[in-house]
């Protein structure tokens, strides 16, 4: 055990006097943190930007845009009645713009004396490949049911219950854990890579090999400094998340169990890359080969059950899928059976890759 | 302590399809000594060492140190030994102080600041210990190594190359650090394919070649055995001068515009003065000295001379 102290002791401060590796374990996951959180979340919540030119001036476009006021998610920016609205909509590069037309009172009326037998339209311009075109049709929709009831002095027979939206989990909730994923991922797979062709290439394995030290205790000891490592990246990136933008999700025991089930199954597949190398150069090479798709399509930046099948059919041979979601069924749905699941999955693979690289990785002669 | 520290027999190791790294050697090493193997560049010396050291399994004969079997069993006299690889690097974020506690936790010894700061004062390295490794200079980390290599006390320690590539100064530093670890009582098995350096440290040397040890003993034994014992060196003479002294029958060589003429004993240098005296040659100097190791080596190996680096 002293041995592994020592060599854990000896890495550490190697380590960590390395600013590549102070960054990708510290700077790196709280940097996303802060970039997506900036993105994401602001003061306005999610505000969705309308602007309106109304062309009518009569009560029921000022009822409309009450309305739509009232729905709460809506900002409302008046475009000027004298303005060419296609050309201004190219001019101001908007993605989003309603019409009500002139008249709209009028025919309002109208329509309400002939029975309701026609519609009385407004228009919604927009980009339909824009996220928020989506949002901006819901939003109008339920503004129009709103006036309709009023026109019809009926009384709304279906309500709805609201909460606060502060306790409702918001993206970045969902994004911590990713981050976390990546984080634990570049740290392990890339740093150990790295470690394990340039050690072998400087002849440091062969320099080990004559000292009391065992493979496998430098091997432990690597697994416990990733370990300790990640936990204060975790909480680090965990405190920047709830200080910032008042994350809702948990730091569960699940959690801190899967930090170092992750760092075991990521720090041996680095080895299994660093002992297939042939130099450190081609071990960065290799390493993001494997690493790059995962960080985008192992659902850390984005739910899988939004993506394609295909692109979810290959998130399914990735690890860092199982940890990604190990970790958000346990911090953000509190679903420990399926966090154990995925800690089952990490364990046997972790199991596969330490297998093998302990076997293939030799300190002597190659 | 054992009268043998390290005994081969008929060791070979072999690499497809035809290479003979090492060819059959066999030798033993007596304790407290300075033993140096020599050779030039791909003799077979660092080939050698690493079997001994466990790094590499022979393709047949045995080696065995303390009377432990190296192949098999190098495990239990790990902690007795110390190494000083070829082409030592530090690891380069660690300071001197940081590495030496480092390397003796390895070897399960905590060491005191005392033992890091007397260690530090031997190999000349107190002035830098707060750099860390990268910044030292070459003499400087090969320095660090040889501390390194001694750290956990060995009895057998093995320097290969320990001086290739360094300045003099810096050569002549790490020759009186190696003979102070010498008079402590730990057994030197040296590689160089520096001849000075084998000629000043050693007590025993092994000459290999091409995977063979050639010819072994004392520095002194071996030019007494190999060597004509006296040159008479004719400074500035040439090759011209080289080829008048050859027609007269008289063996010579020529090096640098110098030409060595061997002599066995007094008479023949009469003979070979008589010889010089009647050629009409443009001598600038004449001085004798003895022949050394090198003298030896070149005319056993058929190698030369290049900066004091023995090339094939």
């Amino acid at each position: 055990m002293s041995r592994i102290i020592a060599d854990l002791k000896g890495f550490a401060t190697q380590y960590l006097r390395s600013k590549v590796g102070a960054f990708f374990a510290f700077a790196f996951p709280i940097l996303l943190i802060l970039l997506f959180g900036a993105i994401f979340t602001s003061s306005e919540g999610t505000m969705l930007t309308m602007p309106v030119q109304n062309l009518d001036d009569g009560p029921y476009s000022v009822a409309l845009l009450q309305s739509l006021n009232s729905t709460g998610v809506v900002k409302i920016e008046m475009i000027s009645p004298h303005e060419d609205l296609t050309k201004y909509i190219s001019d101001e590069s908007l993605s989003l713009a309603l019409l009500i037309p002139r008249n709209f009172s009028l025919e309002v009326v109208s329509a309400m004396a002939q029975n309701h037998s026609r519609l009385v339209n407004v228009t919604l311009f927009g980009d339909v490949s824009a996220s928020t075109f989506g949002t901006a049709q819901a939003v109008l929709g339920a503004a129009t049911t709103g006036l309709n009831y009023m026109l019809e002095q009926a009384q709304p027979t279906v309500s709805f219950d609201t909460k606060p939206v502060k306790e409702r989990m918001s993206f970045m909730d969902f994004f911590l854990p990713g981050v976390v994923g990546i984080t634990v991922m570049t740290t392990s797979l890339y740093s150990m890579s790295s470690i394990c062709a340039s050690y072998r290439e400087r002849g440091y394995f062969k320099l080990l090999a004559t000292t009391s030290l065992r493979k496998h205790e430098w091997l432990i000891s690597k697994f416990m400094f990733y370990s300790a490592l990640l936990y204060v990246s975790l909480f680090a990136t965990f405190a920047v998340g709830r200080i910032a933008f008042d994350m809702k999700s948990n730091m569960t025991p699940m959690a801190l169990v899967l930090i170092p089930a992750g760092a075991f199954l990521f720090v041996s597949l680095g080895m299994l890359i660093g002992v297939a190398a042939k130099d450190p150069e081609s071990s960065v090479a290799l390493a993001n080969v494997i690493g790059f798709p995962m960080m985008f399509l192992s659902g850390a930046f984005f739910q899988l059950e939004a993506m394609p099948s295909l692109i979810r059919t290959i998130a399914a041979f990735m690890p860092l899928t199982y940890f990604n979601n190990g970790l958000r069924d346990t911090m953000v749905f509190g679903n420990t059976a399926s966090a154990l699941a995925n800690l089952g999955i990490l364990m046997v693979l972790g199991a596969v890759f330490f297998v093998l690289s302990s076997r293939l990785m030799s300190w002597k002669e190659r | 302590m054992s009268e043998v520290i390290i005994q081969v027999e008929n060791l070979s190791k072999h690499y497809p399809p035809d290479v003979k790294a090492v060819d059959d050697i066999s030798f033993m090493i007596k304790p407290r000594q300075i033993f140096s193997m020599l050779g030039p560049n791909g003799a077979g010396k660092t080939t050698t060492v690493e079997i001994l050291e466990g790094l590499r399994n022979p393709t047949s004969g045995t080696a065995s140190i303390f009377g432990v079997d190296v192949t098999r069993d190098y495990a239990k006299i790990r902690s007795r030994v110390g190494v000083l690889p070829q082409n030592f690097e530090p690891f380069d974020e660690l300071k001197p102080p940081e590495a030496m506690e480092y390397w003796a936790g390895l070897f399960d010894r905590r060491i005191s600041k005392k033992e890091v700061n007397d260690l530090l004062e031997s190999v000349g390295l107190t002035d830098r210990k707060n750099l860390i490794s990268k910044k030292l200079s070459g003499g400087e980390k090969r320095k660090l190594g040889i501390a390194l290599s001694i750290i956990n006390n060995p009895e057998l320690l093995f320097l290969d190359e320990p001086t290739t590539g360094l300045d003099p100064k810096a050569r002549r530093d790490l020759w009186r650090l190696v003979e102070d670890i010498r008079k402590k009582g730990t057994t030197v098995f040296l590689t160089t394919h520096y001849l000075d350096e084998a000629e000043k440290l050693s007590d025993d040397v092994a000459i290999m070649h091409k995977g063979k040890i050639i010819a072994r003993g004392g520095p002194e034994e071996l030019i007494a055995e190999y060597g004509k014992m006296t040159v008479v060196v004719l400074v500035g003479v040439g090759k011209d001068g080289l080829r008048e002294i050859s027609r007269r029958g008289i063996t010579a060589t020529e090096e640098e515009g110098d030409v060595m003429v061997p002599v066995r004993d007094p008479s023949e240098m009469r003979t070979v003065f008589a010889k010089l005296s009647a050629l009409e040659l443009n001598v600038k100097d004449m001085y004798t000295r003895r022949q050394t190791l090198e003298d030896v080596f070149l005319g056993l190996v058929g190698a030369k001379m290049e900066e004091g680096v023995l090339k094939e």
